[in-house]
């Protein structure tokens, strides 16, 4: 086997057959890998987007190009991988808070945020966010939102990846990039979470 | 729709018992890639429906490393690469897989188009949930 010639995406498409092999012959569910990945699906990424947010909340420059182009703002930064899909940035303010989704299956923004949760690819968060992410949030995820804010609700495709700027707390004046960085939850990128207090 | 955090807490605690008997230190081990972390789960999984002795695999996995250490240094490092590698191998070498069958189901794979069944791009919100006491 060499395997310096293959490229991610053959790989990655190698990993999937290997699965897909197994998984028909019955010797494992994808149930079962499924629950072994998630022991480790937070290590996978997160940290990445956590980093770009931070840089957006201390480079007002940066920030106005991540959100004019977010897939050329991130590549920037070295962070890629992505094949023909873009990232697409949306910052919440005030006024607007924002939610991501796939409502058909579990795109994501991997590069950024790595692998997704398993509730994410959930039907029943797939359902909810669009008919009643405000109840969502409030029951689920112990998210309280306003009634002063509107909620808007992103479906990422296989063409579009969205991703949340949460805001930034007041009182992190202090802190460098790195420390506001891991105020950043994954949770907090996709909507469901809010920017921990330092 | 979360998992039980102390539940989670333990099926870590038995794969890193796994994970201790093989070469190289933990820092490697990091997962760049999405396929990385689904390869690292579909070992151990196999490993646990009975496909394979741990041994085996880390045998296999030592081997491929080996192979690398051994060769003229322009192969760039991948730790999941040497995983797949050493996957393959031992169920190859157990008759579970063929090489031949995984190529070919690799290349229907990569031939399927990604959007496939997937809907349009969707550039507005697809749900909007109005702030409601805007005085």
């Amino acid at each position: 086997m060499t395997v310096t010639t293959r490229t991610q995406e053959e790989i990655a498409a190698r990993v999937k057959a290997l699965e897909s092999l197994m998984i028909e012959k019955g010797i494992m569910t994808t149930d079962a890998v499924d629950r072994l990945a998630e022991i480790y699906e937070n290590e996978v990424g997160p940290q990445l987007g956590a980093s770009v947010v931070a840089r957006a909340w201390t480079d007002p420059e940066f920030k106005a190009r991540l959100l004019e182009d977010g897939t050329k703002a991130c590549a920037e930064l070295g962070i890629g991988g992505l094949q023909g899909e873009d990232i697409v940035a949306v910052e919440n303010t005030d006024t607007v808070h924002h939610v991501i989704v796939c409502t058909l299956c579990s795109c994501y923004p991997w590069p950024l945020l790595g692998l997704p949760p398993n509730w994410y690819k959930d039907p029943a968060y797939r359902a909810r966010a669009v008919r009643e992410p405000r109840a969502m949030l409030r029951d689920d995820f112990g998210v309280e939102i306003p009634d002063s804010k509107e909620i808007q609700v992103w479906d990422s495709s296989s063409e579009m990846r969205y991703w949340v700027i949460p805001q930034r707390q007041a009182g992190t004046e202090a802190l460098d990039n790195e420390q506001l960085a891991a105020l950043v939850s994954r949770d907090a990128m996709i909507g469901v979470g809010l920017v921990s207090a330092p | 729709m979360r998992p039980d955090a102390s539940e989670l807490g333990d099926a870590r605690r038995r794969v890193e018992a796994l994970l201790r008997e093989l070469p190289v230190s933990s820092g490697d081990r990091a997962f760049d890639q999405p396929w990385e972390l689904r390869a690292f789960a579909v070992a151990v999984a196999a490993y646990h429906a009975g496909q394979y002795e741990w041994s085996e695999f880390q045998l296999s996995l030592s081997d491929s490393i080996r192979r690398w250490e051994d060769g003229d240094g322009r192969e760039p490092w991948s730790y999941y690469e040497h995983w797949l590698e050493a996957l393959e191998t031992v169920l190859a070498g157990n008759g579970v897989l063929s090489d031949a069958s995984l190529d070919e189901r690799s290349r229907t794979t990569l031939a399927t188009p990604r959007n496939t069944g997937h809907h349009e791009a969707h550039r507005k919100p697809v749900a909007i949930d109005p702030a409601r006491c805007i005085v």
